[in-house]
């Protein structure tokens, strides 16, 4: 089967900026990592190949470093990469992302099954993945926290909730976005990061998916920012407890209680 | 591990490249002329698994790529809880290939990133989590033979308690002991040699300058400017267990390495 993961570079979560024109975050210059939730997702596609037999395509839309990514995810067990760049993407918003992406799908042909994470940790979203689908016009399941079967043409999900899931059966080709329970993802080994090193990374630019120009970048992008803002640092309470232990076991009980945790 | 002492191997602390290594072929280079430094020296080359949890390439898997000798009395693979079983058998296998004997197991520190072994994965259930007692047991049972096992001793961890751990670990099959680093003779270290006379023990010596990175093993703050001579102490150790093993962590290739030469006399 013909699997594609969509990964984003996104910036570690600690170095985002905003850039106060565009209200859009400053990517040049920052350090970038895969997006966290594309982890599982690759981890889950190359688990399904190795299940299933096939072949596993990373691909990603960004500035031309986050080919980084796309070695990152060969060097995880991917076959190969393919990274949509060019100044035409630039300013697209999660519709026009996906629109991007679907048209990368379909230009990389008869692919059953497209696995996204839950969402990237930059946006937020969780926009992308249901955005591929529907510009496919192919099923979607979200929150995906396990794959249960692939039998002929269809595959079969548990989608999370707060406290039980769905089971849902789709017909394939689809789209799943999933979840951190879905898996483990392994750590690369040297030969695949060398491996992926020589790796050959094709760049695609909008002609060369058959993109119409105007659903991309800012003038195919009905979403306007009008305010962002990283979010408050987190406050963390910490109370230090000091003492012979069998006091500080008494003192931490008798805290937990007072905060009506135990 | 008795060979060692007597013939006076030091063991060598080698970190593999993080995942992350902006350079890695660099990173691969330098691994290697240290490597091959330590095996020429006739020294014993300990290649750490994931230290302090950030993500490096594996020991086994560096010797591999790289094609690098193994003297089986000249290489240590340090084998932590986190990994899957596939992974640790792979380990394993490969070691028991190259004719790599001798293990430090301990626990690890983990990341969010590495897969931890669960009790059912290596035949230990009832257990909450899986620690280096039960790694010890698992390779002592299923690799019977094959490897010379050793662990970690910490002399900042209350006392009891450690000796109770160090008993457990013992007994599930490691017959050689390493210290955490020290820098000066260190009496829970004594009380471990005298309660454990015919075990070797290798004392672990600091060799950065930094002395502050030490903070946190020995569970207090150490000021960042607190001068520290690495060899002197070397030598000061030395003189205080005469009889002893020694490990060096961070030392130095550059400015250290030819200096250690003639110290242990």
């Amino acid at each position: 089967m013909k699997l594609v993961v969509c990964i984003k570079q996104v910036p570690a979560s600690n170095d985002a900026k905003i850039d106060p024109e565009t209200k859009r975050i400053i990517r040049e210059g920052q350090k970038a990592i895969m997006n966290p939730f594309d982890t599982y997702a690759l981890e889950e596609g190359v688990r399904l190949k190795e299940k299933y037999g096939g072949e596993v395509i990373a691909l990603s839309m960004g500035l031309p470093k986050a080919e980084a990514v796309l070695r990152e995810a060969i060097s995880a067990g991917a076959d190969r990469g393919i990274l949509l760049s060019d100044r035409a993407f630039g300013g697209s918003d999660t519709w026009a992302t996906s629109y991007a992406l679907a048209k990368a799908i379909e230009k990389i042909g008869d692919v059953d099954l497209v696995i996204c994470g839950k969402q990237a940790i930059d946006g937020d979203t969780a926009q992308v993945g249901p955005g591929i689908a529907s510009h496919l016009d192919w099923m979607q399941a979200t929150y995906v926290m396990a794959v249960d079967g692939i039998e002929a043409d269809t595959v079969i999900v548990k989608r999370m909730h707060e406290d039980s899931y769905d089971v849902c059966e789709l017909r394939l080709p689809a789209v799943l976005t999933v979840v951190k329970d879905i898996n483990t993802p392994r750590v690369p080994t040297l030969k695949g990061r060398l491996a992926a090193q020589k790796s050959e990374i094709p760049v695609w630019k909008p002609e060369d998916i058959g993109a119409d120009p105007d659903k991309l970048g800012l003038n195919g992008s009905p979403t306007r920012v009008v305010k962002t803002q990283p979010p408050e640092p987190r406050h963390i309470d910490t109370l230090r407890i000091e003492g012979a232990p069998r006091e500080c076991a008494r003192a931490l009980v008798r805290e937990l209680k007072r905060r009506g945790l135990v | 591990m008795r060979y060692h002492i007597e013939n006076k191997i030091y063991h060598i602390e080698i970190l593999p490249p993080k995942q992350d290594s902006e350079n890695l072929e660099r990173d691969l280079e330098l691994f290697a002329e240290k490597y091959t430094r330590v095996m020429d020296s006739g020294y014993c080359a300990c290649i750490t698994d994931n230290a302090m949890g950030h993500l490096s390439f594996q020991g086994t898997e560096m010797i591999e790529e790289l094609g690098l000798p193994v003297y089986p009395e000249q290489v240590m693979i340090h084998l932590n809880t986190f990994h899957t079983r596939e992974d640790l058998d792979n380990i394993l296998n490969y070691c028991i290939e190259k004719g790599i004997k001798y293990l430090l197991v301990v626990s690890g520190d983990g990341s969010e990133r590495l897969p931890k072994l669960k009790p059912s994965d290596i035949g230990a259930p009832g257990i909450e989590s899986v620690t280096s007692v039960e790694l010890l047991q698992y390779i002592s049972r299923e690799y019977l033979g094959k490897f010379v096992l050793g662990v970690a001793f910490n002399p900042y961890e209350p006392e009891d308690h450690e000796f109770a751990k160090l008993k457990r670990k013992l007994a599930a099959g490691a017959s050689f002991i390493i210290t955490q680093p020290i820098i000066e003779r260190n009496a829970v270290v004594d009380r471990l040699i005298a309660k454990y006379p015919d075990i070797p023990v290798i004392v672990e010596a600091w060799m950065s300058k930094k002395l502050h990175l030490l903070s946190d093993a020995v569970g207090y703050t150490i000021p960042e400017n607190t001068g520290f001579d690495p060899i002197a102490t070397l030598k000061l150790l030395h003189q205080a267990y005469p009889q002893n093993g020694f490990y060096l962590s961070l030392l130095g290739f550059k400015t250290q390495y030819d200096l250690i030469r003639d110290l242990w006399v």
